[in-house]
């Protein structure tokens, strides 16, 4: 089959390309905002109809192309273009089988035929077979070293473009949550395009590339990122639903980088983390001044975070005591119990702390020289929505978390925690002190999840036990273990995807536990190392070496794996 | 006195349903080192299959004849349990047999996620709790001033016997044989013809058993099931396991009285009364954890090259 790869490509790219122009279905969609275009049918429906085809008709182009041109990893590249084109093919197709009531909605009913999905749907799924056939060929890296100016101004176009790419996605179909039948299937065609071009950029060694460009700029990127970060309020995000969104993303983000501290370096795995968020979110609720609240005290906001963070560090440091005695799955049990008391406390209302079941209600909003932090801003005659300032604060507060993430990360403490995660009694014949820096690992985490928490206190302006139970600590988990453990990139995506695709798949909310449950195992199963995956988390994961080269790869590879070879050799 | 005994009659119910989700956690953790997390949700599984044969296989007159419907709706949540727990081992555990240790257990994790939710979707009515039949003799007993529910008894008597049955088994039989090999060196079980795969399938397959037939049992007295219960009593059978040092079956099963017992006795005579009873036996699970990892009968932990 190795000598059909080539004409199995080709012909699935035309079929794609051909499937794309056909109609796809034979009735009209006409419950939706568009009652009288929405046919579906060639490209005169409106552009968030029937965008898919356009994401199909550059696919099948690019696999044209691409099969064509000499390229550095040919076979990853139309990998990519094939899963894309499956994804965005499948995705209308069903929707239209459901949506439509059976398989007449692709085929032909009422004599209209639609062949354009079925077709499209083999076209790439021929395209992908045929990628999976190409013949291994030697790799070659690209890393060319540019002057200093041009590569800032590379990371400079390819931060910008990083930032239209996620308001992109997080608008794609619809904007501001407004109810639109099509948003779902929209959004992932947008998703499956998007990752498909993300695939090609880096198996031709783009993204390898500028990540390496920033690792030589790191202050600059730095800059640049948080430019981009506060940039985001001006964007097509800049209104008050996506405020609220970006917010959440971003506390729930600072803290599952604070649980990859715990989980990622260290390697102690804590099921009960939401916890200590919790305690953070109380003890700011109940120096808050509000009405509800045990004390009558009233502290500055910077403090009573502070206050936060030393109350949740002190509980973490409790929490994690008994690692001194115990270890792996019964760690992860003592921490399941510790989030299930504090569940269950705080839900009785204990010392009347936390208000129980009615929670603790109306704490007042903060301010700034007068302002409100919820109310909306105008700067330099450019009207903000409200809440901006919660997600400037928000921002600062994922800024400070990775600060203090990376900092550790590449300090002895740092180390000496990876080296604990790797082996512990070989950690302590190092002269490693295990103890104290396992207890260390979990107050840090918990000192950061509790500042998170007084931040999200304040946001949401009630605090109730139900923000916090297991549920929540699985999905931190899960976030941190989709981005890929150890690394801050890592946990912010996971936390982004985790937070945002149920708001944009609001009509299949239903299911959302079920496909996390389902991306666990799978994750676990295919890619355990996550999506952005640490260097020594690859090598120690997946079959692979520092460099990210498969060791299965039948190609020639630089002898630098030293991890991986340890690996391939057990 | 009358309120202590009913308490201690209680509690020795409650333990009795532990016991048989907590042999399968024991069982599990035993032979591969794994903390099956999703057990609690093999004991789900299993009561919903004894609902889903009462309401759908059984005609209506058999349903009023106890004899008839509960043999058959334990027979019925058996066999859902044993085929969900297959179906888990092959397709989800399996694979990651030489992973590193955190990845089955964030697996088990994501499968527990998976099956409440699979059920609380797709079983008709279960997005909140559903009512289970009471499909045993409905009279109570009087023993002296305490009353017990004639279906309490019957989960006592079943789970003592089962355990008994299962100790039995274990220690006597030649597939018992096998499987305490597999648990002590499964490289060395190999070697001496044993195939460990078999003894895997067959160890969750008896778990599973065990817990479905916990699981209608559980229905049966409590009258009503929802797709959280398997959660909250693995919890607790997996404390139970804990306590009597896990991989000990009969450390599982007394271990579960015990934390019968504390949960009845705490609901009456600890502050907090019934709020916290939670709360006591998790601080009880995670002192044995801090000053006896290894339990009331378990071995101290041995490293393993």
């Amino acid at each position: 089959m190795k000598a059909m790869a080539r004409p199995l490509i080709i012909v699935g790219s035309i079929v794609v390309i051909i499937g794309a122009l056909l109609p796809w279905a034979t009735f009209v969609l006409n419950d939706g905002p568009y009652p009288d275009k929405a046919t579906l049918e060639f490209f005169d429906a409106p552009f968030g109809l029937s965008s898919f085809r356009l994401y199909l008709e550059i696919l099948g182009l690019a696999g044209l192309v691409f099969c064509f041109v000499p390229l550095r990893d040919k076979i990853r590249v139309l990998k990519a273009v094939g899963w894309g084109a499956l994804g965005v093919a499948l995705i209308n197709t069903l929707f239209i089988i459901g949506d439509g009531g059976g398989f007449g909605a692709v085929t032909v009913a009422d004599g209209v035929t639609a062949f354009g999905g079925i077709a499209a749907v083999i076209g790439a799924a021929v395209l992908l077979y045929g990628a999976f056939q190409l013949p291994a060929e030697p790799k070659v890296v690209i890393n060319p070293k540019l002057p200093f100016w041009a590569e800032w101004l590379i990371l400079l176009v390819a931060f910008v473009a990083l930032l239209l790419l996620i308001t992109e996605t997080l608008t794609a179909g619809g904007h501001s949550g407004v109810s639109d039948p099509y948003i779902g299937p929209l959004f992932l065609s947008y998703l499956s395009a998007a990752g498909a071009l993300l695939g090609v950029l880096w198996a031709v060694g783009v993204t390898k590339w500028i990540s390496d460009m920033s690792e030589r700029h790191r202050i600059f990127s730095i800059v640049v990122l948080v430019a981009c970060a506060v940039a985001v309020p001006f964007t097509s995000l800049g209104n008050d639903y996506w405020m609220t969104i970006t917010a959440n993303i971003g506390v729930y983000a600072a803290t599952a980088i604070g649980l990859n501290i715990v989980v990622g370096l260290a390697g102690l795995l804590d099921l009960g983390y939401v916890a200590f968020m919790g305690i953070g979110a109380f003890v700011a609720a109940n120096l808050s001044g509000a009405v509800a609240a045990e004390f009558g005290i009233r502290l500055p906001f910077l403090l009573a975070a502070i206050v936060a963070g030393i109350v949740a560090g002190l509980f973490g440091a409790i929490v994690g005591s008994p690692t001194l005695r115990v270890r792996g799955d019964y760690l992860a049990i003592v921490t399941l119990a510790f989030g299930e008391i504090f569940v269950r406390v705080s839900q009785n209302n204990i010392g009347g702390l936390t208000g129980g079941s009615n929670a603790i209600p109306n704490i007042p909003d903060l301010s700034l020289f007068g302002t409100g932090f919820n109310d909306s801003l105008t700067i330099g005659g450019v009207q903000l929505p409200s809440g901006v300032l919660y997600y400037f604060l928000i921002v600062v507060l994922v800024a400070l978390v990775m600060f203090v993430f990376g900092n550790l990360k590449n300090s002895r403490i740092g180390r000496a925690w990876i080296a604990i995660r790797e082996d512990e009694d070989v950690a302590r014949a190092m002269g490693v002190k295990t103890g104290k820096l396992k207890i260390l690992a979990f107050m840090t985490g918990a000192t950061l999840a509790g500042l998170a928490g007084a931040v999200f206190a304040h946001k949401l302006a009630t605090a109730s036990y139900d923000s916090f139970q297991f549920n929540q600590s699985v999905t931190l988990l899960a976030a941190v273990i989709l981005g890929g453990m150890g690394t801050i990139p890592g946990a912010v995506l996971g936390a982004a995807l985790l937070f945002v695709l149920p708001e944009e798949l609001r009509q299949f909310s239903d299911y959302r536990l079920l496909f996390f449950g389902l991306a666990l195992v799978v994750i676990m199963r295919f890619r355990p190392q996550g999506l952005i995956a640490d260097r020594h988390r690859r090598a120690e994961l997946a079959d692979q070496d520092v460099t990210g080269e498969s060791l299965d790869d039948t190609v020639i590879k630089e002898p630098v794996a030293v991890a991986g070879a340890k690996e391939a050799g057990a | 006195m009358g309120t202590l005994l009913q308490q201690i009659a209680n509690g020795l119910i409650f333990g009795g349903l532990i016991a048989m989700v907590a042999l399968g956690y024991t069982m599990v953790y035993g032979i591969i080192q794994l903390i099956n997390f999703a057990h609690g949700e093999i004991f789900m599984t299993g009561a919903f299959g004894g609902l889903a044969v009462y309401s759908w296989v059984l005609p209506p007159a058999a349903q009023q004849i106890w004899y008839v419907a509960l043999p058959a709706m334990l027979v019925g949540g058996a066999i859902v349990s044993v085929v969900v727990a297959l179906l888990m081992e092959r397709f989800a555990y399996r694979p990651l047999r030489n992973a590193p240790r955190l990845a089955p257990l964030i697996t088990a994790l994501g499968v527990s996620v998976f099956l409440q939710e699979l059920v609380r979707i797709f079983f008709p009515g279960a997005s909140s709790a559903v009512p289970f039949p009471n499909a045993f003799i409905t009279a109570p007993l009087h023993i002296g001033s305490i009353t017990i529910p004639a279906s309490g008894l019957l989960m006592l008597i079943v789970s003592v016997v089962l355990s008994i049955v299962l100790e039995t088994y274990v220690n006597g039989s030649r597939m018992g044989r096998a499987m305490r090999a597999t648990a002590q060196d499964p490289d060395t079980a190999r070697l001496m013809g044993i195939n460990p795969d078999r003894v895997i399938v067959l160890t969750f397959a008896i778990g599973a058993v065990l817990a479905g037939v916990g699981g209608v049992l559980y229905g049966t007295y409590i009258h009503n099931v929802d797709p959280y219960i398997g959660f909250q009593n693995g919890l607790f059978a997996f404390a139970a396991a804990v306590l009597g040092g896990i991989g000990s079956i009969r450390g599982a099963v007394i271990g579960a009285f015990v934390i019968g017992l504390i949960k009845n006795l705490a609901d009456i005579y600890l502050p907090g009364g019934t709020a916290y009873d939670y709360v006591w036996i998790f601080i009880l699970l995670i002192a044995v954890l801090v000053f006896r990892p290894q339990g009331l009968f378990g071995e101290a932990e041995r490293v393993r090259a």
